[in-house]
């Protein structure tokens, strides 16, 4: 069943084409990594698809709702974590939660806060407001508020960025169980490696334009790797470590 | 910094539209210079020049807060927006070099946006009116001076009010009993207050003292001059990086709204909560108290400095109440980025009307006071239940509006020229009708009765147009767009 279909979207920004009809499909129960270089498309697909921008053209559905439609309906159903952590500045972390809670009406608010707040480690810090807090605390606050409604279908923008080495597993081990018990995660990354061992399926955009789209294992040649697959899909050519200049624009 | 800053307020609405804002000014004073000597048969030369100084005066005043301004920037460095005054963070530059550098930025970018523009509109007409070129050059030296001198007192006290309130109240009471003082005994003499004005008052078309017009002048810079550099003396950034602990007070703001349970009640809690904790409360008090307190001392100015023999009543101060209040609205949509709704299910219209419900709670408790306070003062208390309806029927039409034209974004009515020429006509149409009709209360007491309740009536109807309208007009517009 798919629970996320965009078909030929694209997304002008004045002269600028940030996408250029971007059409994919994601199934239940994918782990669906969306690649690209700085500014190829990848939060502006991830805004479309979460109903916080309009697409130029094109559709988008998501767990069946048509997202420019109706984003009020998407947003209710999925959980969501962006590019930039930005909690509100004057709430704690407790307070954060509890207005997400409600403004999402989750049953049993007080258990499900208590449990991510201890997830995350966020107990120790209670009472700092939102400004106040580090970057990874404000990270680690954006993913406690995504998941707290427990959403089928999450959509992460660099999830792990901002995050120490232990939270980066622990967010790992989650999103693996996570994808076993049924969820979906589409998610856009620049850490290939983790994303190679979460991850299905993918996309990589470069320039407003899909690239390589499929299961990686199909996209992958002999001996390659998930970065060697990206640095070959842009146009950049790999030797040894290094990645020479781009070749070709894709 | 200048592009910068340009981009920034461009940014709100536009490049070429943000542009059409000078335009805009021109065009107003262009306009003015033709009819000048229709409106020199009411009111003298003198006083428009007078005026012009109090104008450029709190123009000054009202951008020269950098000492607070920087560190709110500071602070929202790791939204989308980051400024250059944060680059001392990261370059081997000063605070106290960043902020003379933003002084001397605003005064060039504050200059080219109104000063320049306004007295274009005047070269412009003055062929066609027949007026001086040399009067109109010194008019926009004697305003530069002024605009400074308001700018760098502003500078200066926004500075004292970051370091020692108490001094920061002291000196704004002082400030305050200069102008008091002046209007109650003509001494000082408002030259003395506003050298800038002194200047104007030596060169032509109102003399040719030179001598005196020189000394005014020098004392107009070096008080700025001396304003600027204690400023930049005693300029501190403090970074607000805080152990404080809060209390997770939400739930208990939650319970003690008295709606259903629901959207509008969470919404409602955060932002008084909001309020609360970003100490923007006082800040707004004062925004809003001042104007009060300026419009209360021009009108008794007037009445009694100038003896102008104007009608002022409470109605008139419940109408004016009114127009002053909607500033508050601005303060709210400042108090933090919105961009962290885009993720929930909550929509723009949503948030405007919880931040206008808001405005109403902070609000209309202190107009009533005033408008109370102004009836007894009077001894009009007979007005007072015309007054009081006034005054809450002009509040929300007025937020209603803004939030209407504005949406989350209120700063672009000012720069927006559509925006703001929207706004000036639907403001100032029952404006200046519910000023007359409050005028005519003594003399033709039941019309000018049935007048007020007719334009209350269509400012009634008029916002709850509006007020539905915010729902098409802003439903598709992202929270950080």
């Amino acid at each position: 069943m798919a629970v996320i279909e965009g078909r030929d979207i694209v997304r002008e920004y004045g002269s600028m084409k940030a996408l250029d009809r971007v059409s994919l499909t994601v199934e239940e129960g994918d782990f669906y990594g969306f690649f690209g270089p700085n500014g190829a498309g990848k939060t502006t697909l991830i805004r479309i698809l979460t109903g916080q921008l309009e697409p130029t053209s094109g559709t988008a559905k998501v767990l069946g709702v048509d997202v420019v439609k109706e984003p009020l309906r998407a947003k209710e159903l999925i959980g969501i974590v962006p590019e930039v952590e930005s909690p509100p500045t004057y709430l704690t972390a407790y307070e954060y939660l509890y207005f997400v809670g409600k403004v999402r009406k989750v049953d049993k608010l007080e258990e499900r806060i208590g449990h991510w707040l201890d997830f995350f480690d966020l107990e120790e810090k209670k009472g700092t407001i939102c400004k106040d807090m580090s970057k990874g605390m404000r990270q680690k606050l954006m993913l406690a508020s995504a998941f707290l409604h427990e959403p089928k279908l999450l959509f992460l923008d660099e999830p792990f960025i901002n995050l120490d080495p232990i939270y980066q597993r622990t967010l790992r081990d989650y999103l693996e169980e996570y994808v076993t018990k049924g969820g979906t995660v589409f998610m856009a990354s620049h850490i290939l490696e983790i994303s190679e061992r979460l991850c299905n399926k993918l996309s990589i955009v470069n320039l407003g334009k899909v690239v390589a789209q499929g299961r990686i294992e199909d996209l992958l040649k002999d001996g390659e790797n998930l970065e060697r697959l990206f640095l070959r899909s842009v146009g950049i050519k790999a030797s040894g470590g290094d990645a020479s200049r781009r070749t070709s624009s894709s | 910094m200048l592009k910068e800053e340009f981009r920034t307020h461009s940014s709100y609405s536009g490049k070429y539209r943000f542009l059409t804002f000078p335009f805009f000014v021109f065009v107003m004073t262009f306009g003015s210079g033709l009819t000048l000597n229709t409106m020199l048969e009411t009111v003298s030369l003198e006083r428009f020049a007078t005026f012009s100084h109090l104008a450029a005066f709190l123009y000054g005043l009202s951008v020269g807060a950098f000492g607070i301004m920087g560190r709110e920037y500071l602070e929202r460095r790791y939204g989308r927006s980051n400024y250059l005054v944060a680059m001392p963070y990261l370059l081997p530059i000063s605070f106290k070099t960043t902020f003379l550098g933003i002084y001397l930025r605003d005064v060039l970018f504050y200059i080219l946006l109104m000063l320049v523009p306004a007295t274009l509109g005047l070269v412009a007409s003055a062929p066609i009116m027949g007026f001086s070129f040399a009067s109109i050059g010194l008019l926009f030296i004697a305003l530069i001076l002024t605009f400074m001198l308001g700018m760098s007192l502003s500078f200066l006290a926004s500075v004292i009010y970051i370091r020692h309130t108490r001094a920061f109240v002291a000196m704004t009471a002082a400030i305050a009993a200069l102008f008091v003082a002046h209007g109650a005994f003509g001494a000082p003499a408002l030259e003395v207050i506003v050298p800038g004005l002194g200047f104007q008052m030596n060169v032509r078309p109102f003399g040719s003292d030179w001598s005196e017009a020189s000394l005014y002048a020098l004392a107009s810079v070096v008080a700025s001059v001396i304003m600027t550099a204690l400023a930049y003396a005693l300029v501190e950034v403090r970074i607000s990086i805080q152990s404080k602990a809060h209390a997770d007070l939400l739930p208990s703001y939650y319970g003690r709204i008295r709606l259903e349970e629901g959207l509008g009640r969470t919404l409602l809690a955060k932002e008084l909560l909001d309020l609360k904790r970003s100490g923007v409360v006082a800040k707004m008090f004062f925004a809003f108290i001042l104007p009060l307190l300026f419009l209360s001392f021009t009108t008794w100015y007037v009445n009694y400095g100038l003896a102008i023999p104007v009608g002022f009543n409470a109605v008139f101060y419940a109408a004016m109440v009114g127009f002053v209040a909607v500033m508050m609205y601005n303060w709210l949509n400042n108090i933090d980025l919105a961009e962290y709704y885009s993720l929930l299910p909550v929509t723009v219209p949503q948030l405007i009307r919880i931040r206008i419900a808001v405005f109403l709670i902070l609000t209309l408790g202190i107009s009533a006071f005033f408008v109370v306070a102004i009836s007894i003062l009077n001894g009009e208390t007979e007005l007072l239940w015309l007054a009081l309806v006034v005054m809450v029927v002009t509040s929300v039409y007025m937020v209603v509006l803004t939030a209407y034209l504005t949406g989350l974004k209120t700063n672009t009515f000012l720069f927006d020229t559509s925006v703001l020429m929207k706004f000036t006509v639907m403001s100032f149409l029952p404006d200046l009708c519910l000023t007359i009709l409050s005028f005519s209360l003594l003399a033709e007491w039941t019309l000018a009765v049935i007048g007020i309740a007719l334009v209350l009536g269509s400012m009634a109807v008029t916002t709850r147009i509006l007020y539905k309208g915010i729902e098409s007009k802003w439903a598709r517009m992202p929270f950080d767009a």
